[in-house]
């Protein structure tokens, strides 16, 4: 089964950031930038682990409203092309162990663009149905469209 | 996740294919127990153990009517998968601005010195 099976269950984002390549990469790897931003203020975030290669370990950890800290992010890097490539996921941990609650492969791709850096992010999420589902009940199209139509159906139905 | 304590059940409900096909079944009106099961070579007290998941994971709400037990889709469950996939992309949307500000603003102080 390959990503492109659930569109709706990927979520891509895109944007163009004025600033070289580098500079994003830098805000992506370095430990305290990359605490400037990974949360949303007031929340502060802190790394405890970024390991930069593959089966390196991805921790972090959140503070909401001035509390304690409490665990955030825990990963397991899976590809780190300097400049141009991260891949994580929560499947696995540190050590490409298996993670207790996986649920998402997170794919960021950087590239040069006229106005700076294009960045991309392609955050896959897991679906724990199979996919004959989607023949079973006559649905192609990922799980958006499965719900969308039984919601149709059952908005139909309410009628 | 911890957030949606439901979804997990959600997701896994449709993991079977007796389900999905009972979900099916409902998404065109509600039926009886005995008219959800007759398509299935199944003894009716595992048949009611699928009745009983889709109820317990939100899919669906039986109702009994004298000696008469009627299913019907629950619309609750789509709001679930569609709610936390909406707040991933807000969490992802909301991260790439902050990670697009931070750069942009770092970078401009950089190449003023």
């Amino acid at each position: 089964m390959n990503s492109a099976t659930h569109p709706d269950l990927d979520l891509t984002i895109s944007r163009i950031i004025s600033a070289p390549r580098s500079v994003v990469w830098g805000a992506w790897t370095d430990r305290a930038s990359f605490e400037q931003w990974w949360v949303p203020a007031p929340a502060v975030c802190k790394v405890l682990e970024m390991d930069l290669r593959p089966g390196g370990s991805l921790l972090t950890q959140i503070s909401e409203n001035g509390g304690e800290f409490m665990p955030h992010m825990k990963g397991c890097f899976l590809a780190i092309d300097e400049h141009e490539r991260i891949v994580f996921t929560n499947s696995l941990v540190g050590g490409w162990r298996p993670a207790e609650e996986p649920f998402m492969t997170a794919i960021i791709t950087l590239t040069d663009h006229p106005e700076g850096t294009e960045y991309f992010a392609n955050v896959m999420h897991r679906n724990t149905a199979d996919r004959n589902m989607h023949e079973e009940m006559g649905f192609y199209d990922g799980w958006g469209t499965v719900t969308t139509q039984l919601a149709k159906l059952a908005e139909q139905q309410a009628l | 996740m911890a957030k949606y304590p439901q979804l997990n059940g959600v997701f896994q409900a449709l993991a079977d294919p007796t389900r999905r096909a009972v979900l099916g079944r409902l998404g065109q009106g509600p039926a009886s127990i005995s008219e959800l099961a007759k398509p299935f070579d199944m003894a009716l007290p595992s048949f009611m153990k699928h009745i009983h998941f889709l109820e317990e994971s939100g899919w669906i709400q039986t109702r009994k009517e004298g000696r008469v037990r009627t299913c019907v889709i629950e619309k609750k469950s789509f709001a679930v998968v569609d709610a936390w996939l909406s707040e991933q992309r807000d969490i992802w949307e909301s991260r790439t601005d902050r990670l697009e500000h931070f750069v942009t603003t770092t970078h401009e102080k950089e190449q003023e010195q």
